[in-house]
């Protein structure tokens, strides 16, 4: 190689380098929003809207129990999730989604052809959130039952455990069952569980915390919607 | 269609690779004795052994493994690269005492029921398969069990219904006379969707016209392909000249595959892959050994195998822009998308 291509060579490795340090550095001067929850769109599509939505957040967003605690040993700034989930970390939400003036939201039991009696399925799918005995004991609090169940870790996994008759149900909130009933043509039928589940809420974790919370505050519904939320307090 | 010799033989590399990770029979390689490539082990607590080959895809499924099993066993992970490696599963049996085995691939389950075939039954502990392909046809012990490998139609064609305008409700099928009972399973199975599936059985070795004459009679009568993941039938030579011509000409139908290596932008042969989650085929696996374990280790009578519940999807944005009409906000239900 000649003397002037490898000032060419180490100019231009210097220039990447200083990109990959600015880009680097800029990542790390980003408040980071760590995001936990399942939404009717796939966890690509629902980072890429977050981040379109919240320019100067840097936002990861997962779908599995150990990915989440893996992330949030690495201390993001903010977590997005379920209030339940939030207090099984012993966070606590500094910002709750609403929907419709409510903090809260209905669960549906759904069946393929009749609506399932919650005391009397012996085995129901359910979106886990909590781990292995967490989520059993909150889907056994919403059903007053004490069936198997059978974790998924998207929302599109849940229509094979009825597809499949893995599973006599499948509970997940009452705004999914739409996105879920137009995917499939089984006859699906529901029924209302009691009781209520917090709507997603923001935990501000460590120092920029708040910047990330103030930049919530002024998501655009459009993006809100797809986390089941129309407004954040 | 033109292809290149490198295209194509990038291609079929490619769904070479992730055949072998399914299973489909890969030539025994010299074993390296025995090699633990993971350990995560608690004083007190009951051993899983896990046999595998060192993938990216068997890594995946480790990680959901360990991620759920983890807190409750201790977890072995030991290297095993062909069927001859018997002797390996004996030493680390030897060692490690499990009370549960999971398998990963083909080779690893012929390794195993070879070590097996010389215990007394009342030795022998309960294991489960995964990343093994038409699971369903082989001849499984009395104490094994395992998540199938193949994605079902039914699965596939649900996905495509929420991307695809054009309506599907016939899906042709091209499958040898040997894995007819695999396809009669899956008819009965998307036939809960108002699936249909419309079968051209070819001979066990089909040269290119026989793959190119199924393919046409089956466009004429269907919605979509769906190419079954048959290293029979996805032969290089098959392929180039069996189902890329058979493919690209009108009708023109979305092929459903089975290996992200099928869907190339610049080739045109699979619309939309459909592959297992390997890392949700690792937890649907540890959550068969919690079932077995609730019961002592024994596997529940009557314990059917599953069908893999999870998928990843990439779909060929060219083609699609090409043939077909997107739904609106279709691209959000897609993993990968290649444009």
């Amino acid at each position: 190689m000649s003397n002037s291509a490898i000032s060419r060579t180490a100019a231009g490795l210097t220039a990447l380098g200083l990109t990959w340090l600015a880009s680097r550095s800029a990542q790390a001067a980003a408040p980071q929003l760590l995001v936990f929850l399942h939404t009717a769109v796939k966890q690509r599509a629902l980072q890429d809207a977050l981040s379109s939505s919240l320019p100067g957040v840097s936002v990861t967003t997962v779908g599995r129990v150990a990915d989440f605690e893996r992330m949030l040993a690495e201390g993001p700034d903010a977590v997005l999730t379920l209030p339940v989930v939030l207090r099984s970390k012993g966070l606590s939400a500094t910002l709750a989604g609403h929907r419709g003036g409510a903090a809260s939201e209905k669960y549906v039991l759904v069946g393929a052809d009749t609506a399932p009696n919650p005391s009397q399925v012996s085995s129901v799918g359910a979106l886990d959130i909590l781990g292995r005995a967490g989520t059993t004991t909150f889907v056994e609090g919403l059903l007053g039952a004490q069936p198997k169940v059978v974790r998924v870790t998207k929302v599109e996994d849940l229509l094979p455990l009825l597809q499949m008759r893995r599973a006599d149900g499948i509970v997940l909130p009452a705004r999914l069952q739409a996105a879920l009933a137009s995917a499939s043509r089984l006859k699906l039928a529901e029924r209302e569980l009691a009781g209520n589940v917090g709507l997603p809420a923001v935990a501000a974790v460590a120092g920029s915390g708040a910047a990330v919370v103030a930049a919530m505050r002024s998501l655009p519904v459009s993006t809100s919607r797809l986390v089941g939320v129309d407004s954040w307090h | 269609m033109a292809l290149t010799r490198r295209e194509l033989l990038t291609l079929v590399a490619g769904s070479t690779a992730l055949a072998a990770c399914g299973g489909v029979s890969v030539q025994s390689r010299g074993s390296r004795g025995y090699q633990e490539l993971h350990k995560n082990v608690s004083v007190g607590r009951e051993t899983v052994l896990v046999c595998m080959p060192e993938t990216s895809q068997t890594q995946q499924a480790w990680t959901g493994l360990n991620d759920e099993l983890g807190q409750e066993f201790s977890l072995i992970a030991v290297r095993i690269e062909g069927r001859d490696d018997n002797a390996v599963i004996a030493e680390a049996v030897k060692r490690h005492r499990p009370a549960g085995v999971v398998l990963m691939n083909n080779p690893t389950v012929t390794a195993y029921r070879r070590y097996e075939s010389e215990l007394a039954s009342t030795k022998r502990v309960p294991n489960v398969a995964i990343m093994t392909s038409f699971l369903q046809a082989r001849r499984l012990g009395p104490n094994a069990t395992g998540v199938a490998y193949e994605v079902p139609v039914i699965t596939s064609v649900t996905h495509l219904r929420k991307i695809l305008a054009e309506r599907i409700d016939r899906v042709g099928v091209v499958y040898r006379q040997s894995l007819a009972r695999f396809v009669s399973d899956q008819r009965e199975l998307a036939a809960r969707e108002q699936i249909t599936i419309v079968g051209e059985a070819v001979s066990e070795a089909p040269n290119e016209s026989e793959i190119k004459r199924a393919i046409r009679t089956l466009k004429q009568k269907t919605d979509a392909v769906w190419v079954l993941n048959d290293d029979h039938l996805l032969t290089p030579q098959l392929i180039s000249k069996g189902w890329l011509p058979g493919l690209n000409e009108r009708p023109w139908r979305p092929a459903i595959v089975g290996a992200e290596s099928l869907v190339a932008a610049k080739l045109s042969f699979g619309t939309f892959a459909v592959l297992p989650d390997h890392t949700e085929l690792g937890t649907q696996a540890a959550n068969v050994i919690f079932d077995i374990a609730d019961e002592g280790w024994v596997l529940p009578s009557a314990y059917q195998t599953q069908e893999p519940l999870s998928i990843k999807t990439t779909l060929d944005l060219v083609q699609v822009r090409e043939r077909f009409h997107l739904l609106p906000e279709a691209l959000a239900h897609v993993d990968r998308v290649l444009k």
